[in-house]
């Protein structure tokens, strides 16, 4: 079984044990891990008390022209040798899927992708998959076929001798229960209401967000809250993020992701780290691991400018298709992005009680970096300020976040019921002409708007996305129409023009 | 009723006076009543031995005076300097190299001239200074006719609200038939001098850098306008770079040009600071503008008053000091004014005027309104496109001058 991408392709594993010294060969364009495979499969084949045929081996893999990555084939192989070498009965071993990587003491250890291996299992209408027992309760999220979990190699070769029973894996229900009790809570967050409030918006619009602040203001904590006010999965949403980030390695204790991921990659993330690459074995990059979650950049004007431009396609359809010599390769990435940045490279433009110390061409400079394609896709601004201790103190503690996430949901619903028909499902989705057509502005919203936009000199894309973030307003506040206070909340939650002018009254 | 920098002497414990103790130019002042000789530049030979002196970059502007008072006349001195008996071996090089015709052509080029001491057109206010230049080149109008003269100064990282604040002074002082006075650096220097040329008013420049290069670059537009109102000004020949420590000398000259010093803006350590060393070291009023203690650039201001400045609320209040009065309509620069209240104003949007009492965040509004947040946050939006308020980092604040009836 093969991992490409996220997709699992069966790989069928034949052995011949034939005339000649003893060797190992590998055919069938093997890559750099599963050569590694021929050091390792005697070893633990020895180890597992069974004996290694002192001959010339030969393991094909096919498809031979598909290029075959990672250390899952070492326990098909490792089969077929055993199969060739009649010690185990090679009838059952056709209606299961093997993989796993094993260790020279012929243990089994856990294997990424072993998720994707088994929907293709499944996929396949094939028997059962055998995999390494820490990968058990992650292949038993796939209904309809049997998952063998195996501590060893002996273990393996018990089961097809009929000799030993695994236990049952545990289904993936119980740990699929409904997010896992998050760590964080907005209730946590003091202070910083306007925040919570842009935060709510997003989530229920589904827009993106731009966060500006001072060091210490906040930032960071308000945005690791986000995915907790985020509508719970549905499993086949969950399924999808177990899947990416099995693939990643990055499943512990197996089971349902039920949790949205919340993934902020330091700034110097290369373009592969981030978008997905590699050069043998294609990884999802930090987009697909946030995908059903939130992506976080912190200090969004450190990354490298060519590492955000790479963003723009995901944003726009929820996926990154990395296209190499012998293939492309498509990993889902439709995430709620979350930039944050300091209003100036010293931090503290605006604030009242530091004065800046940058210059002002260098101020301009650090805002042009904002701005640019990649927040042309964000319909949120918001301005957070760092709180002086009497602010804090006189604040209440804040809404805990399952409250705003009923709300969220309701709205969503609002707008899914809205929305069914069209391909959208969440307000930021639509483009901005049906947006306008479509958003039921009562006719004095209608007028407030347009006077706005002539006095904030907003862009025809500004205009939409005031639009779309006062339709959101509008289905929190369970409005069928957007009313002037929706869109007056949601201009303020526009993207602040270069020198913040607003044009003379009248 | 004004407060005389003698005050300050007699009472300052701060900033202000200590700096005025310690005195400019180090512990040995020397003669302070040296005069430049009257025929110093009496003659066309004089003129231009003076262009050339005024290249020599270790010749300060008191060491020429005491040079002069030894040597009687400009080429004499240029004499000493060249034959080494004053001066310093970099001096002679480059008195040796410069040619004073070369000088002149540039001055010409950039609509400029020299006027030495003595002249007419000399602004005789600078001879208050214990260092003043022996020539200005001049772009523009001659002082004379550019009176009375007022400084508008403070901090080039200013906030919004400091630039209007400075534009409002700037221009009720041009309404008043003022001259402002400023450095054409950023920050609150270039809103003085756009706030007195929006109200199509009168404005003098002093360069830290030669008469022909615009520093900031992108304030040449800014200067040329300067120069068609009232005058641009500097004591360096065509062609000196800006250079950091050619700004506090620049600010000597715009305390001694101007009758009066407004700081608007400045943080601690704050080149604002020395305008006003300066200004009160040649007796000039001082007026600040005050701000919020906890606002680092009140830090100025505030220490000013505390030892003594006037404090000024507005224009107003500048303009009843210096007993000037209003004699066209203000216009704010840009076009940009504050707003004024009108009809029409929702209940929510006055609650949340009403509290605006000093800078706060949505938070802050919604609580003491008891209004909801996004009530207070609309609320907040309607204010803004009425320009009554402005929202700066994350906490709304009134726009100075905006009213609400």
């Amino acid at each position: 079984m093969a991992v490409v991408g996220v997709q699992g392709h069966l790989i069928r594993v034949e052995a011949h044990v034939g005339r000649g010294l003893p060797a190992l060969t590998v055919a069938g364009l093997p890559g750099t891990g599963v050569q590694d495979a021929r050091e390792r499969v005697r070893p633990a084949v020895e180890s597992a008390g069974l004996e290694w045929p002192l001959r010339r081996v030969v393991v094909n893999l096919s498809p031979a022209n598909a290029r075959k990555e990672g250390p899952g084939f070492d326990l098909p192989i490792a089969m077929g040798v055993l199969a060739a070498s009649a010690q185990v009965p090679s009838a059952p071993l056709a209606s299961y899927a093997f993989s796993g990587e094993l260790s020279l003491k012929g243990e089994l250890v856990g294997t990424p992708g072993i998720l994707a291996v088994a929907i293709a299992a499944a996929g396949a209408r094939l028997k059962g998959v055998v995999v390494p027992r820490s990968n058990a309760a992650e292949a038993a999220l796939v209904e309809g076929i049997e998952v063998i979990g195996a501590p060893t190699l002996a273990e393996v070769v018990g089961v097809l001798k009929g000799r030993w029973k695994p236990e049952a894996a545990s289904k993936g229900e119980d740990a699929a229960a409904p997010a896992r009790s998050a760590d964080v809570d907005f209730a946590e967050v003091r202070g910083q209401g306007a925040a919570r409030r842009g935060l709510e918006i997003a989530a229920a619009g589904g827009h993106n967000i731009v966060m500006v602040g001072p060091p210490g203001a906040g930032k960071t904590m308000l945005a690791r809250r986000l995915p907790t006010i985020l509508p719970t999965m549905a499993r086949s949403e969950a399924l999808e993020v177990t899947r990416l980030h099995s693939v990643a390695g990055l499943l512990s204790g197996g089971g349902l992701v039920g949790d949205r991921p919340f993934r902020a990659p330091h700034h110097s993330v290369s373009a592969a780290g981030l978008l997905g690459g590699g050069s043998a074995y294609l990884r999802p990059g930090e987009v697909s691991l946030a995908h059903n979650g939130v992506l976080f950049l912190d200090e969004v004007t450190e990354f490298r400018r060519d590492v955000l431009e790479g963003l723009r396609v995901p944003l726009e359809d929820g996926r990154v298709v990395i296209t190499r010599a012998a293939g492309a390769v498509e990993f889902p990435a439709r995430f709620a992005l979350v930039a944050a940045s300091n209003p100036c490279p010293c931090g503290f433009e605006g604030d009242p009680r530091r004065a800046c110390r940058c210059l002002p061409g260098r101020v301009e400079a650090y805002h042009q970096r904002l701005s640019g394609p990649l927040l042309d896709r964000v319909d949120i601004h918001l301005t957070v300020p760092r709180l002086t201790r009497a602010e804090l103190m006189g604040s209440e503690r804040g809404e805990p976040s399952p409250a705003i996430r009923a709300r969220v949901q309701e709205a969503r619903e609002r707008q899914r019921r809205r929305l069914a028909g069209t391909p959208w499902t969440c307000n930021s989705q639509v483009p901005g002409g049906v947006a306008r057509r479509e958003a039921r502005l009562a006719a004095e919203a209608e007028r407030y708007l347009a006077d706005a936009v002539d006095r904030l000199a907003l862009s025809g894309r500004g205009f939409d996305r005031a639009v779309k973030v006062a339709r959101t307003i509008a289905d929190l506040e369970r409005s069928d129409a957007v009313e002037q206070p929706h869109v007056a909340e949601a201009l303020g939650l526009r993207a602040p023009t270069a020198n913040g002018e607003v044009a003379p009254v009248g | 009723m004004l407060r005389r920098p003698s005050d300050l002497r007699r009472t300052g414990s701060g900033q202000a006076a200590r700096a005025l103790r310690r005195g400019r130019g180090g512990e040995d002042r020397g003669d302070p009543a040296l005069r430049w000789p009257s025929a110093f530049v009496a003659t066309e030979d004089d003129r231009r031995a003076l262009l050339v002196l005024m290249h020599c970059a270790s010749l300060t502007a008191r060491r020429l005076l005491e040079l002069a008072s030894v040597a009687g006349t400009a080429r004499e001195s240029l004499g000493a300097v060249l034959s080494g008996r004053a001066g310093t071996e970099s001096d002679r090089a480059w008195a040796a190299r410069v040619d004073p015709n070369e000088v002149d052509g540039r001055l010409r080029a950039a609509g400029a001239r020299l006027v030495a001491v003595g002249e007419p057109d000399y602004p005789s206010e600078l001879l208050d200074l214990f260092d003043p230049p022996a020539g200005l080149f001049v772009r523009g109008s001659s002082m004379a006719g550019l009176e009375p003269r007022i400084a508008v100064v403070g901090a080039r990282n200013c906030s919004p609200t400091g630039r209007e604040i400075a534009g409002r002074l700037a221009g009720a002082l041009a309404g008043a038939g003022a001259c402002v006075v400023s450095g054409a650096a950023r920050g609150i220097d270039s809103s003085a001098h756009e706030g007195a040329l929006a109200a199509g008013g009168r404005t003098v420049a002093v360069l830290g850098s030669g008469i022909d290069v615009a520093y900031p670059r992108k304030h040449r537009r800014l200067i040329e306008l300067i120069e068609g109102s009232g005058a641009v000004v500097s004591e360096y020949p065509p062609g000196t770079p800006a250079e950091p420590f050619r700004f506090p000398a620049r600010n000597r000259i715009v305390a001694a040009l101007s009758s009066a010093v407004v700081i608007v803006e400045g943080a601690d350590g704050s080149g604002a600071m020395i305008t006003v060393e300066h200004a009160l070291d040649v007796g000039r009023d001082i007026f600040a503008v005050p701000g919020a203690p906890t606002t680092a650039l009140a830090q100025v201001p505030l220490a000013l008053i505390r030892d003594g400045a006037t404090l000024i609320r507005g224009p107003q209040d500048l303009l009843d000091d210096l007993g000037l009065r209003q004699t066209t309509a203000l216009t704010a620069p840009n076009g940009a004014a504050a707003g004024s209240g009108r009809v029409g104003l929702s209940p929510s949007a006055r609650a949340v005027w009403d509290a605006l009492t000093a800078p706060i965040t949505p938070d802050g509004l919604a609580r003491s309104t008891s209004l909801p947040l996004s009530a207070v946050l609309a609320a907040a939006l309607d204010l803004e496109l009425r320009g009554l308020i402005v929202q700066r980092g994350g906490r709304f604040e009134r726009r100075p001058g905006a009213e609400c009836h």
